[in-house]
This record gives structure tokens, sequence and C-alpha cells, in this order.
């Protein structure tokens, strides 16, 4: 449904997209993952026709021309920053939003309807965005995208400084998204995240794709071993038998199969004060792959 | 269109629920109409450098040398022309008055006689300047009046002259005639002993009164204006359009920064369209405001429409104007900040230099020149066209046709820096 080939874009000496490659197949949800800075926006803005590659292609529905109205109006795109009217109510930037692609009359007041419902501002429609705390200016900033019933999707960022009770209603709806068959690309910076909601996961950084693929296949291939730490009630009398390094009473063993290790663990009669296994996710998978923290 | 439309209806309600905005759009500029029509309704001259058009009917030695004595005054610049043009130039605004000689003011040296050989065509918007005017041609009707008859110069060579002509008295003996050279020697001797400004400086006292000059307001008879507030109801609609473009100038950055500009590239809207839709929005909002303020003025003030296909003419000319320059503004800076200061920097100077805080009659040569420049001064020319100089479609065809042309190249270059901006 979705298809870049070799994308490219620079500015000056900063080459912000350095020839990136990825399809994304349809009711599919395809997380770029990367640090700030990394290429994350400046790709989504060459997919919707924004920005100009200066080289490679991209490919929505078959059109190769992303800047043609039949193609923008089948892509619902909820930008990084809020981008509403503050002083606009809610329903009023829904309204005006809807009528840029079309939506007028009986539908457009249906699709307000809906889209308040998705964002949890059913209550709160008739209230200018610029009352709305920064989780309902965000949930709105979601449902603008939404409010032409797009089958593509692409949101970059969209939790970004919000708080835990909005971020957990934003993931709801783009699950319930999903389950409705949309294609959606989404951006973000926090592993728990893409980790949750995407399918398959593009790690990029310095414009680059370093590792593309399923989360657990992500994980398998480039998080490493997992790590397991337990403090122990007692150590035994021989303690040469025990797997890993001893350190007083607290235990670490490295494993790449840390639920056999566990099961050894039981089979030695151990009493355990406490006990942690630390398994890689894409954070690990971003550190291995470049030395760095995703939030560095 | 109807993107467009709904672009700018947008736009049009939250500058209604943006009330800092409305006030600088609104609020400001019928404050400053109110305080200059105030100022400006009592008493007030000209610093320096009044344009006048002077017609010498006379051509006589004196006129020629009294019109080049008014012009080496600094407060006066002269140029000479017929009466229908100089009449002409005063009712389009491109000279505040017009002075005429008319026929024997040689013979009177313009001051004596019962009926007035100087004539003073003001226009209305300058008539307190009138007075102003008046003394300077008193000044120098009378500095060569001084230095004919009563400077001591004067005196001593009018003296010797009749000295030189006494053999041709008629009707006085021998006696007499030493009598009367003798005295005149005398006279000449005393002369030649006093100090040389003492016998000039008798003659100064009450030379206005002496002067007859009959002084006429340049319009048509059908327009006039009455008050302070209709000369300068125009600078407040100027006030109006420097307000809404600055407002919407700043609203574009604002969308920009804010990445509803963004939103609206991505919808299936031409950025033609999204610009065109801003504009829109400012050409309405400067429309609606100056026919307000006008109605305000009309119906509190006083204030009138002489023409009202000529006022529709410069309110439409001036906010296209506007638009355009409300455009370029919105790509003076990256951020609401920086294209706010620069807005109004630049507006300001613009109003400044046109007449839009003070008169232009009040500034030096050089910078009225430079107010040709300047948006406002058209504006506000267009505007008097329309309110009391009774322009004809022909006369408007100046302020129109540069304030178009000023509005086409700021919103062109505006669209080029944006769309550059933005790849």
């Amino acid at each position: 449904m979705i298809r870049a080939e070799n994308l490219r874009k620079q500015y000056d000496r900063l080459v912000a997209v350095d020839g990136l490659s990825f399809h994304v197949d349809r009711g599919e949800i395809f997380g770029l993952l990367g640090p700030n800075g990394a290429g994350k926006t400046t790709t989504i803005n060459m997919l919707v026709g924004i920005l100009k590659p200066d080289g490679g292609s991209v490919n929505i529905n078959g059109a190769d021309d992303p800047t043609r109205a039949n193609v923008r109006q089948s892509i619902g795109y909820a930008p990084q920053s809020i981008a509403i009217y503050d002083r606009l109510t809610a329903s009023e930037n829904l309204e005006f939003f809807g009528k840029l692609y079309g939506i007028t009359g009986r539908r457009s007041k249906e699709r307000i309807a809906w889209a308040l419902e998705f964002g949890g501002l059913k209550d709160t429609g008739k209230k200018l965005a610029g009352a709305f705390s920064g989780g309902m200016k965000r949930r709105l900033n979601l449902a603008a995208a939404l409010i032409h019933d797009p089958p593509i999707l692409m949101l970059d960022e969209p939790t970004v400084g919000v708080d835990p009770q909005s971020r957990n209603l934003i993931f709801d709806g783009i699950e319930g998204l999903k389950r409705q068959g949309k294609t959606i690309i989404y951006t973000t910076h926090y592993m728990e995240e893409a980790q949750r909601l995407c399918d398959r996961v593009a790690i990029i950084d310095h414009g680059k794709i370093l590792a593309l693929d399923g989360i657990e296949a992500l994980i398998r291939g480039h998080g490493g071993s997992s790590v397991i730490e337990a403090e122990l009630e007692r150590v035994p009398d021989d303690a040469s038998h025990l797997p890993g390094t001893l350190d007083g009473r607290r235990l670490r063993i490295v494993t790449p199969r840390p639920l056999e290790e566990l099961a050894a663990l039981g089979r030695l009669n151990l009493q355990f004060a406490e006990l942690r296994i630390d398994r890689p996710n894409l954070e690990t998978v971003f550190l291995n792959l470049t030395g760095r923290s995703l939030r560095d | 269109m109807k993107k467009t439309w709904t672009v700018a209806r947008k736009d049009l309600l939250i500058l209604l629920r943006d009330k800092g905005s409305l006030f600088w759009v609104v609020g400001f500029p019928l404050l400053m109409g109110l305080l200059l029509g105030a100022i400006f309704s009592g008493t007030g001259r000209p610093m320096t450098g009044m344009q006048v058009a002077a017609v010498d009917e006379d051509q006589t030695e004196f006129s020629k040398t009294f019109l080049a004595r008014l012009d080496s005054l600094t407060a006066v610049t002269i140029t000479t022309t017929s009466r229908d043009s100089a009449f002409q130039l005063v009712r389009t605004g491109k000279r505040a008055a017009c002075v005429i000689l008319r026929k024997g003011f040689g013979e009177t040296g313009g001051v004596f006689g019962d009926s007035a050989m100087i004539e003073i065509g003001i226009d209305p918007a300058r008539q307190t300047e009138a007075g102003y005017l008046q003394g300077m041609l008193a000044q120098t009707a009378f500095a060569l009046l001084q230095e004919r008859y009563f400077s001591s110069q004067g005196i001593k060579r009018e003296l010797h002259q009749l000295m030189q002509d006494s053999h041709a008295w008629g009707g006085l003996d021998s006696t007499q005639k030493g009598f009367a050279t003798g005295f005149l020697s005398n006279l000449a001797a005393f002369m030649e002993s006093t100090e040389p400004d003492t016998a000039a400086s008798a003659g100064t006292g009450k030379t206005k009164e002496l002067m007859p000059i009959a002084v006429t307001a340049v319009t048509d008879d059908r327009a006039r204006p009455r008050s302070g507030f209709e000369i300068f109801f125009p600078a407040a609609l100027l006030w109006a359009l420097i307000g809404a473009a600055a407002t919407f100038g700043v609203s574009l950055v604002k969308e920009r920064t804010a990445g509803t500009f963004l939103r609206l590239r991505i919808a299936p809207i031409q950025r033609a369209h999204i610009l065109a839709g801003k504009g829109l929005a400012c050409f309405i909002t400067c429309l609606s405001v100056c026919a307000l303020l006008l109605l305000i003025g009309h119906v509190i003030l006083g204030v009138r429409v002489a023409d009202f296909g000529i006022i529709v003419l410069a309110m439409a000319a001036s906010s296209l104007s506007f638009v355009g320059i409300m455009m370029f503004i919105s790509v003076l800076g990256k951020s609401e900040e920086a294209v706010a200061g620069a807005a109004w920097g630049i507006l300001l100077v613009c109003s400044m230099i046109g007449g839009g805080m003070v008169p232009s009659i009040f500034m030096p040569g050089w910078m009225r020149a430079i107010g040709s420049i300047s948006p406002v001064k058209w504006g506000i020319l267009s505007f008097e066209g329309g309110i009391w100089r009774n322009f004809t479609l022909a006369e408007m065809m100046l302020p129109v046709g540069v304030l178009l042309s000023i509005g086409v190249v700021g919103y062109t270059v505006g669209v080029i820096i944006l769309t550059r901006a933005d790849r």
C-alpha cells in the first residue's frame, strides 16, 4: 500500500534521510523508531508530498505523486506539533478540517460526533481548543486527522508530552483503528509505544534504517541476551555449581534462554529474596545497534 | 473557490475572537482618527517648506521680484504655473496652496488699493496654514516696499533724484527753489548721519492690515471638508489597514510555526488556495473595517462621503495593496515575534513618511519626496479623493495604480519566498 524506495533528502551539508527503503502493507501498523533528529519526520513529510525528495520515489496506493488530490484524500496526517486552532472550538476545528476534505452537511455532523468520541472529547466539543489541557489538544490533533475517514494514517509522535491517561486513550484508539483495517505509519522515540502498537518497526538513525523487522525478530536478532538477577536468602555451602556470577548473595546470569535457566535454578532448591529477569527490548536493540540510548 | 472561502472564513472567525488583534484593527485606528482630528482641528502652522504653486498674471518687474523673493524664503517653495494648473495642483493635493498675483499688482505694490491684488487658493486640509502663508506674503511685499521707499538707501536715492530734477520744477520762484533744494540737501545730510535701518524700521508696523488678500479654499463646491475629523479620517482608515496587514501577516507565520499550515498543505487543497484564503480574509477585514470606521465617522463625527463609487474604489485598492503587504511581511521572519516586530517597524515607518502620523505638510521636502514610496501616502490620497477632494476616476488612477502595484509586488515576493522556504 505504501512503498518508499531509496528516499534521500539533504539540507545543505546535513543528510536528513539517506537512502531509506521500506514498504507498508494494508492494515499494518508500521513504526519508525529513532531518536530526535533521526529523520522520521522528514521521511513522513516526503511520503505525504510536503517535501520533495532529492532522490528516490514514493508510491501510495499505486500513485507515484503523493500531491495528487485523490492521494491526499486517502491520507490522514497528525503532525508532531499540535496543529489545531486555539480560538476555534473542538467541533469547529473538526468541521474546518473536514470541509477541506469535502466533508459537509449531515456527513460532517456524523464524522464530528465520531471524532469527538474517538478523542474522548464528546463533552467538550463546544469549548475553545485553547482552553484544553495538553492531552486533550493531542487527542483533538489526532481526531482532526481522522475526520475524513482516511484508509491511511501517518501519525508523527502522537503522544509527545501527554499524560498517561491521554496516552492510553490514544493507544486504545489506534488499536481500534487497526481493527478497522487502517494502514498506519507511526513515528516515535518511545520504544514502549512501538513495542505495544507496531507490527513491524524500522529503527532509524542519522537518516538510515539500521534494522527493519517484526518486534520479536528484531529483539532476537539484535537484542542480545536476557539477564537474570537474583538475591539469595542463603548462599549454598557449595556455590561452585551455580550458573552465572555470584557477588555476596547476589547472583547474575546472562543468557539467551532465560526460561531454561530459571527452570535449572528451580531444581537447585534455592530460596530467593528477590528475582528479576531483564529481557532485551527495542531499547537494547537500539543500544546494541548504535551504542547510544534512544533518548540520548 | 469554496475551499478558499473555507480558509478565509476560519481566519475571520479567529480574528473576531481575538480581542487583542481586533483592537489594533478597529480600536486603535478609531482612536488615531479621533485624536488626529481633535488635535488638528485647531490651529497649526507648517514648520518648513510649504509647497506653493504661483501664478504671475501681472508679469511686471515688481511681480517677478516678489515671487523670486517669496521663493527665497526657506518656509516656502514656489512652482510657477498657470491659474488652472495651480488650482488643479492644490485640488489634487500636490501643492498646499497657490498664490496668484493679479493684474495691477506691480502698480499697487500688492499693498495699497481697495481690491485684493493677491489671491491665495488653499487646500482645505491645510486651511490653518492660510494665515501663515498670508503672513509670508505680507512680509515679502513690505520687504520690497521698504527697499523701494522706506530704507535709508531708498530715501537717499529718491532725494538725489528730486534734487537732480529741481530745475524742472514749475510754479516756484528762485527763492522758493533754493529753499526747497536747501531743505532736501539738509535732509539728505541728515539721512547720511542716521543708522541704515532706522528709517526702514518705522514702516513695518501695520503691514498686514494694509494688504488685502483674497483667500479661497480650492475644492469643488460639492465637497468641502467641514472638520478636522473629515480631513484626518483617511489616516485613521490607513491605520486600520496597517493593523489588518500586521495581524494577518503574524497569523500566517503563526500557522507555519504551529503546524496548521502544514496540515492545510497536506489536505487536498492547493497552496495557492490556502494563501488566497488568507488574502481573502485580510481583504474582507480591510473592507469591513474601512466601512465600519466610515460609518462611525459619518454617524458620530459627521464625516461625509463625497463620491460613493470613488470611496469604494479607494477602499478596494488600498485593501488589495495591504493584502500584498501582509503577504510580504509574513515572510520577514520565522517566528511570530520576529514578524510582528518587523511588520510594525516597517509599517510605522511607512505611516510616518506617508502622512499617517504627522501630516506631510509638517515634513521637510526630502521626507515628503520619500513619502511617495509609502502606500500610506497613496492610500490617504485615494480616501481623500472619495471623502472630500472629489477626485474624478481619472484622478484616482495614479493613487489606485500605485497601490495596486505595491500590492501585486508584495504578494508576489511573499509567495515566492514562502514557497522557497517550504522546500
